[in-house]
């Protein structure tokens, strides 16, 4: 197809104003992180200041958040090294094993993707009530796994099946068990899936609000929780919630450069492709 | 050699026990595997909705120690409840209007993508950001990009002689800043998928189509579109249930204010039964969600497997 | 060793269709026997079920002394080369030879030994410390030779280890595969579904078709007197000249009645009697084509010529009938030109049409 200088000028164009349009709230925003309290709220915007960590020191040591910092590290990583543990090893088996009822089982598990959290929400916050496990870490660990695992297993299984069953089969003929060539042999090829998987997962867990503000108590309280109260208060502290934010996505965007061409599959349910 | 091949071997004892164990390895090797997941599963999900749906038929306060068995009237309060049908028909509106705007925005992007060859991974990059910030992060910039007082937005609006505007705070706009938000945050996951959709596309069908001067638009109508459709038809599903749950980003820009015009069926459902205390009805009202976005990704579903059973 | 197949049934539970279906088979200590049929016909499961890598529903599997059926892969004592796979790519060429010595507790020295001599046996001293992205397709699954060879299998199975690899190198592995064969002495069991590397490799070729053993022979026997239908079919290319028709009484002996041609019948075909349906085919290398005709020919028209190097392989109209010949190509031929078919009697067939089987006096 030829395209002419026109169309390829107005494509720029519009692209360029669609990428403005997504930097420019992004980067304002990081900047007021930055900003001494006077200048937090400005008309006009002032973009050249000197750029100051009290912000970061106050929501720190203030605001507690580095207690819900703790919260969410714990509780993301927790349940994504759960998540895997579990899924991993079930991702392996569907992509290999075609039995009666191998290709249901896989799809009702994706399904489980189209839950609402308020579905799953409710009831866990009856049942953590009985079981005690309201306000603990390991509660929210458990409600995280509701959709992580079907992630899991989902991306899982996609490495797995491009990894052709001879190679482990190899392994097996020439004097290991299954689990032997799996460690040796698979694990190595399949070790960057697993990666990505588990930062994509991380993402996720890490953002999630919804679970955390019904079923984490004052103490798990994680940074997304934190970061919305700040918005209920009678006067806003912008400077110190930009600083809550910057912190929540600022691993989040780096995650996100290091695994941009993983993520899409991800993102759409390896659907695509 | 003897022929020890023409006697048929007799399993006994230990040997028989260890066959026997070997052939069962064989046979359930799979379930090894998968057995951790699937009961974790089943614990962390299917059992909260089973409870759940028992819930929704008793009656269930947070400080009831009965809890009385009430059959239907949970499911007959929420669906005579005047709120809950503004509420719906709000979600519905979301859904619609958010679900189509990323939906053209996104395949726009993707289609404008193909035009361009310089700057295409730092577009992608760049449209990747949106989707992976959490979506409170993403509420809490706008509410201040949205600020009447000191707001960019209409501090630009202004410089352009235009009246700034109370975004958030005004019943003929919260609903319309609200769901440009979320299109600002979603599009750029239907431009992915279809972006990832178009490389992916054979390019025969459109030199042959090219060679018999087939204009653009009939190429893109009779080619790209039917080849597009799973994937189209991937991408709206996934976008339609996601945007049918929305809580994060109102929860935070308007709280479903002002004047319930943005209050959508997860906020509902979550001030039913955490701020109302009314636990059972919240559930039932949960369960018709879950039926209506089952019914939804049931149909969509039905309708991609057919599509793509037919090649 | 010596592998033997006793009554080996395999269904896959998604499969409405049997994968093997009751087949029984000897494999000589020594031999190099070839699975040979068509996709799908069973010879790849049979091949994985002696492995220990499918488990059959009933039947057993000898290696040598040792009932095998229910013994992991791993204590089999054999050896597998794979079709889409030769080498773990994280590892080195030579980490992927020491691969199936390690599990055995050999001593450091002892395994570079052995890495070093069956590299050298198969031509990939030289590439040792290469990373598996670093060698060609031809060179890994060389390597994947090698590491098959260390452990010093009982039996070598290798399941269409050339298919991947272009031409001219899957004859020359070929030849090195017989080599080793010969130098080793091992038993050697080799799925393909190309006829000719089957032909050029086996000493027995087993022929397999929708789970059943359909013949077992050597090279020369699958060819020259294929059981059945299938065999005559499948086995040689161009394919056997093949037409249905009906036995008669001739004079004091018999003839078939290919509807318009008849054709007297050679008494090699003690099975064949009056009013019979059969199959009767003949090999095109056994069709030659003459100017002048002679009683028993059968005329046509030379309708279409394709030449392969120094053979020519022309195709004759008879009536309804298209004959293909196999000819020397400096046999003077030309499009349309009207010619006399004659039949090398020892290059018929005779097949009963109902049952498939050759009514062929069987050795």
């Amino acid at each position: 197809m030829t395209i002419s200088l026109r169309q390829r000028l107005s494509a720029y164009v519009i692209l360029g104003i669609l990428a403005l349009l997504i930097v420019i709230p992004l980067i304002a925003g990081a900047l007021t992180a930055f900003k001494p309290q006077i200048i937090w709220v400005s008309s006009p915007p002032i973009w050249i200041f000197q750029p100051t960590l009290e912000n970061f020191e106050f929501v720190f040591i203030q605001r507690q958040n580095l207690l819900h910092l703790r919260n969410s590290l714990i509780i993301a990583t927790g349940s994504v090294t759960i998540a895997l543990i579990l899924g991993v090893p079930a991702a392996y088996a569907l992509a290999r094993f075609r039995f009666r009822g191998s290709k249901g089982l896989l799809q009702w598990l994706i399904s489980l993707r189209m839950i609402p959290p308020i579905v799953v929400a409710l009831p866990f916050y009856v049942l953590f009530q009985t079981f005690d496990l309201r306000g603990t870490h390991f509660g929210l660990i458990l409600a995280y796994l509701t959709f992580l695992i079907p992630l899991v297993i989902w991306m899982m299984r996609g490495y797995f099946v491009e990894i052709p069953s001879a190679m482990e089969e190899s392994a097996m003929v020439e004097g290991y068990s299954r689990l032997q060539a799996l460690r040796k042999v698979v694990l190595p090829v399949v070790t960057p899936g697993i990666i990505a998987t588990a930062l994509l997962n991380f993402i996720f867990a890490w953002n999630e609000y919804f679970l955390a503000l019904i079923l984490g108590g004052r103490d798990t309280s994680t940074l997304p929780v934190a970061a919305a109260t700040y918005v209920g208060r009678a006067r806003v502290e912008w400077g110190n919630l930009f600083a809550v934010n910057l912190i929540i996505m600022l691993p989040v965007i780096i995650l996100t450069i290091i695994l941009r061409r993983q993520l899409v599959k991800g993102l759409a349910l390896g659907l695509v492709e | 050699m003897t022929a020890s091949t023409e006697v048929k071997p007799v399993a006994t004892g230990a040997g028989a026990f260890r066959r026997w164990l070997y052939r069962m390895s064989q046979k359930y090797v799979h379930w090894f595997f998968i057995a951790p997941a699937l009961i974790a599963v089943l614990v962390v999900a299917i059992y909260p909705i089973v409870y759940s749906t028992g819930l929704s038929f008793f009656r269930v306060t947070f400080d009831s120690r009965e809890r009385p068995f009430v059959l239907f009237e949970n499911f007959a309060w929420v669906l005579s409840d005047p709120d809950y049908r503004v509420v719906f028909g709000n979600t519905l509106l979301y859904v619609f209007v958010t679900v189509s705007g990323a939906f053209v925005l996104g395949f726009g992007a993707a289609l404008l993508l193909r035009r361009i060859t310089a700057g295409r991974n730092w577009l992608r990059l760049i449209l990747l950001l949106p989707l992976t910030i959490a979506p409170i992060v993403v509420g809490l910039t706008w509410n201040w990009m949205l600020d009447p007082l000191f707001g960019l937005i209409n501090w630009i609006l202004t410089g352009l002689g235009l009246p700034p505007q109370t975004w958030l705070a005004s019943t003929s706009t919260a609903r319309i800043a609200v769901m440009l938000v979320d299109i600002w945050q979603w599009y750029p996951l239907i431009f992915l998928i279809m972006d990832a959709g178009l490389s992916g596309l054979p390019r025969a069908p459109y030199e042959s189509a090219r060679l018999e001067g087939a204009s653009e638009w009939t190429i893109f109508r009779r080619i790209t579109l039917p080849l597009l459709r799973p994937v189209i038809l991937v991408a709206l599903l996934l976008r339609t249930v996601d945007a049918f749950r929305t809580f994060d980003l109102v929860r935070v820009m308007t709280d479903g204010g002002p004047a319930y015009t943005t209050e959508t069926l997860s906020l509902y459902l979550y001030r039913t039964a955490f701020n109302f205390n009314k636990l059972s009805r919240a559930g039932a009202g949960s369960m018709i969600m879950l039926l209506v976005i089952g019914i939804i990704s049931a149909l969509m579903f039905r309708y991609l497997y057919r599509d793509v059973e037919r090649r | 060793m010596k592998v033997v197949l006793q009554d080996l049934v395999k269904q896959y539970p998604s499969s409405s269709s049997v994968a093997v279906n009751h087949v029984n088979l000897t494999i000589d200590n020594g031999e190099l026997a070839v699975f040979l049929g068509p996709s799908g016909c069973g010879k790849t499961t049979t091949m994985r079920i002696i492995a220990g890598l499918e488990t059959p529903d009933s039947g057993h599997v000898f290696i040598g002394e040792r009932d095998v059926t229910d013994l992991a892969s791993k204590d089999r004592r054999v050896a597998m080369v794979f079709q889409n796979f030769s080498m773990y790519p994280s590892m080195t060429v030579y980490e992927n030879i020491a691969f199936p010595l390690q599990v055995l507790k050999l001593s450091k020295d002892e395994i570079d030994r052995q890495v070093k001599e069956a590299a050298g046996l198969v031509g990939v001293g030289h590439l040792l410390q290469r990373s598996s992205r670093q060698v060609s397709g031809g060179e890994a699954q060389r390597v994947a030779l090698a590491r098959s060879m260390v452990r010093r299998p009982e039996v070598f199975l290798m399941d269409e280890p050339l298919s991947s690899l272009d031409a001219k190198l899957r004859i020359q592995l070929r030849m090195e595969i017989k080599r080793l064969h010969q130098e080793t002495g091992t038993t050697v069991i080799f799925v393909t579904h190309d006829q000719e590397e089957a032909m050029s490799l086996g000493d027995k070729i087993v022929v397999m078709d929708h789970g059943n053993v359909q013949q077992v022979g050597t090279p020369q026997e699958v060819f020259f007197n294929p059981r059945n239908v299938f065999v005559a079919n499948f086995v040689g290319t161009p394919t056997m000249n093949m037409f249905d028709g009906t036995i008669k009484p001739n004079g004091g002996g018999l003839c078939v009645d290919l509807a318009g041609i008849e054709l007297k019948l050679p008494d090699r075909f003690p099975g064949a009697g009056p009013g019979m349906p059969v199959t009767w085919g003949v090999r095109p290398e056994s069709v030659k084509i003459a100017d002048e005709g002679q009683p028993g020919d059968v005329p046509g028209t030379i309708e279409l010529i394709e030449a392969l190097g120094s053979r020519q392989q022309v195709f004759v109209r008879a009536g309804d009938k298209l004959f293909s010949a196999m000819i020397d190509a400096l046999h003077p031929v030309r499009v349309g030109e009207r010619v006399h078919l004659r039949f090398d009697h020892r290059g018929t067939h005779l097949f009963n049409a109902q049952t498939g089987l050759s009514l062929a006096e069987q050795h």
